[in-house]
């Protein structure tokens, strides 16, 4: 397959300066373009630290030790720095911080990074517009940033970042600041999102399971284990102190299998072990 | 720490980095918050250039005399007018704890003590002018003034008056606000120093 | 600074004939107010300046944030009243005599007038003050061609202050959920800024870190960037901008001249 159509990962260690340990370590994984990947583990385990590479953070913004390749759709961080910033969206982990401290209104927040490419006004309220709908703001648009409450102001990072129309979004962890209805309300759109490469950052396991295409867990600054959701929480080792999602611990201690005698992680596929049960 | 001598840099940066840039505003707001702290504590003292200071120590004299002279600019035109003139003492307290960080004036309690004398005497030598232009000589403070009313009435020189006054409100703030800082700075995460310090 | 209300502003409703007066000619005003009140010794003039002033911000808007500034400056000239009318150094006339106290005709007109040149100052200030929104500021500024970079530099503060004053509140609530001790002594209270502040000075910097990454991902720096308008519609900024220059350049020039004058 095509290098533009991947998103390519080799041998990836970064440690920071000053730093005694490395913060990833041998991170190696392939992704197909339009995948949603899931990312988890445990605090300290190298989440921010993956997501600032993918991002491209790490080594243009912030210095650190790095080496091995990263490639996202064909461009490299250091040599196609602008081209691969353009085909990323980034949620950072701090939705204040995120926001440009700049902007008048939440309007004029969206439209910042359109109005940094000097596009035409007409584009801009339109793409605003259609952004904050998605995101649930249309009634905010002429509020001042300041005044949103802490998960509107994660749904207006997020909006920040899909607003370029990016190829690839890293969020890390977009929902920590959400109401549960909020957060049932990001899931399901990340469920619509399409042509994109998602790569999010979450401890909502349930949720992940429902939209991820691919689970990465990574432990100590290693990617320990990748692959589909069902596959990888059906060979979760204990030691790595994982939850798994609430489906695939009802259905063991159900003993409800799917055919191939692999337990359920989603709840249609709890629906199916259960009729298959039954 | 390890001596990097690959990345040394000069302390003389002209050219504000995008992490510069989101400095400033910061030690700004923190200039206006630990002033408000002050105030509302009742302290004798300003305390109001501590957020100069640290700009100062994380990114150099040119950011510590930048995020000066918007904290007065900023201030004259949304609070207190008069006080924009001022911006040029600020600024003279950004280059000199600059100046002194970088020389490794700021590494003990004892040196912390004589930079903080050395910026006192700095500040009231650029506002001493200042305060005789506008004010006759006089700071606004009522036990600085008091001095200077004294002083004044036995004909001492209104230049030495005006000094006097202004020396001594500046040496006890400048003292707080340096130790303050420094063991602030004491505290800042590695990477955070870091970060700021970065030629990027 | 934190007031809500200088942020927003009230673009909303009517616009006013000063918002037809954009921010850098109100600004080169207050230069030009400043140096007129300096070039004189003049009493009758710097009244005329004061009134001048003080119609203008009557005919504007009225605002708390100006009578605090005069408030403040107002007893630092009852002050100066006192201290020069009794002790200036050219001292000779007495004016009048308070139970034995004299006061002096020379030191009392010398304080008038250093006193209303802070006035005109002020009145002149307090007109941009009450008539100009900080957004309106940021936005004619990087339209009038400086930098993004620029403008946010000077004008940032005012967008994140609200937010670091949000968080030093959370910040000392907590440290009275955790009990402090009533601070009497100087050192005592000095010290006890020191847990409020240290949190808070790491927490509002790992904000700008973040911030900082932020703004180089999302392509502040492109040279492409083409600011958005204002909602305000200036008059005459041109001709505003050039006569007061050319006033200030006069003025400044002519103290200049009686001063080399003076030398010889």
């Amino acid at each position: 397959m095509d290098e533009d159509k991947r998103i390519i990962l080799k041998d990836i260690n970064v440690r920071y300066r000053g730093a005694d340990d490395f913060q990833l370590k041998h991170v190696n994984a392939t992704v197909t373009a339009g995948k949603i990947i899931g990312i988890i583990g445990n605090s300290h385990s190298g989440k921010s630290t993956l997501c600032r590479v993918l991002g491209g953070v790490i080594p243009n913004i912030i210095s650190a030790e790095i080496d091995g390749t990263c490639n996202l759709l064909g461009y490299s961080p250091k040599d196609d720095w602008q081209a691969f910033n353009a085909s990323t969206g980034v949620v950072l982990q701090n939705p204040a911080g995120q926001l440009s401290g700049l902007a008048d209104t939440v309007a004029d927040e969206l439209a910042f990074d359109l109005v940094n490419q000097g596009l035409p006004a007409s584009f801009i309220n339109k793409r605003v517009a259609n952004v904050a709908a998605q995101m649930g703001l249309t009634a905010q648009l002429g509020q001042s940033p300041e005044s949103l409450s802490g998960g509107q102001m994660q749904r207006l990072a997020i909006g920040t970042a899909i607003v370029t129309q990016p190829k690839i979004l890293i969020m890390d962890d977009p929902t920590s600041e959400m109401d549960p209805v909020g957060r049932k309300q990001f899931f399901g759109w990340l469920d619509t999102v399409q042509d994109t490469t998602v790569f999010i950052v979450s401890s909502e396991i349930d949720d992940l399971c429902e939209v991820a295409d691919s689970i990465w867990i990574l432990k100590d600054g290693e990617l320990i284990v990748h692959g589909s959701p069902e596959k990888v929480f059906n060979h979760l080792s204990a030691q790595w102190r994982i939850p798994e999602p609430t489906a695939y611990q009802l259905a063991q201690r159900m003993n409800w299998r799917l055919d191939d005698n692999r337990y359920p992680v989603t709840s249609a596929e709890l629906k199916e072990a259960f009729d298959a049960q039954n | 720490m390890k001596s990097e001598p690959i990345n040394r840099t000069s302390m003389w940066k002209f050219k504000l980095s995008a992490a510069t840039m989101t400095l400033i505003p910061a030690a700004v707001g923190i200039n206006y918050v630990a002033k408000a702290l002050a105030e509302g504590l009742k302290l004798p003292v300003w305390l109001g250039s501590l957020g100069t200071f640290l700009a100062s120590m994380l990114a150099g004299p040119v950011a510590g005399a930048v995020s000066g002279f918007i904290n007065n600019v900023i201030y004259g035109l949304t609070l207190s007018p008069i006080s924009t003139v001022y911006a040029i003492t600020s600024i003279g307290i950004g280059i000199a704890v600059g100046i002194l960080h970088a020389k490794g004036w700021f590494s003990s309690i004892r040196k912390v003590f004589i930079s903080a004398i050395i910026i006192a005497i700095v500040s009231a030598v650029i506002s001493t002018p200042l305060n005789v232009i506008f004010w006759g000589g006089q700071t606004g403070i009522a036990w600085g003034d008091s001095l200077f009313a004294l002083m004044v009435a036995n004909h001492a020189p209104v230049w030495l008056a005006s000094f006097t006054d202004e020396f001594v409100l500046d040496i006890l703030d400048k003292v707080c606000v340096a130790y303050l800082a420094f063991f602030i700075y004491r505290q800042l995460p590695q990477r955070m120093v870091r970060f700021f310090r970065d030629d990027k | 600074m934190t007031d809500q209300n200088m942020l927003t502003g009230e673009t909303v409703g009517k616009s006013k004939w000063y918002n037809a007066i954009d921010p850098v000619t109100k600004l080169l005003f207050i230069l030009d107010m400043a140096l007129l009140s300096f070039a004189s010794t003049n009493l009758v003039i710097e009244g005329g300046l004061i009134a001048m002033a003080l119609v203008l911000l009557l005919f504007s808007k009225v605002s708390s944030t100006t009578f605090k500034a005069l408030g403040f400056s107002l007893f630092l000239i009852f002050t100066m009243l006192v201290i020069q009318g009794l002790f200036y150094s050219q001292n000779q006339t007495v004016l009048f005599s308070i139970i034995g106290i004299h006061f002096y005709k020379e030191g009392l007109l010398y304080a008038t007038i250093l006193g209303s040149r802070v006035l005109v100052i002020i009145l002149a200030s307090g007109f941009f003050m009450v008539t100009t929104t900080i957004s309106e500021n940021a936005k004619y500024l990087e339209q009038s061609g400086l930098s993004y970079k620029t403008v946010y530099v000077l004008m940032s503060v005012c967008y994140i202050l609200p937010e670091i004053m949000a968080n030093m509140r959370k910040i000392q609530q907590a440290q009275r959920v955790r009990g402090t001790n009533p601070q009497k002594t100087f050192i005592q209270k000095l010290r006890s800024v020191l847990p409020v502040l240290i949190p808070l000075v790491i927490k509002t910097l790992d904000q700008s870190m973040t911030r900082s990454i932020s703004l180089q991902l999302r392509g502040f720096d492109n040279p492409k960037r083409k600011a958005l308008k204002g909602n305000n519609h200036y008059r005459l900024a041109s001709v505003g901008h050039y006569g007061l220059t050319i006033i200030a350049v006069i003025l400044i020039g002519w103290k200049l001249w009686t001063k080399i004058n003076g030398l010889f």
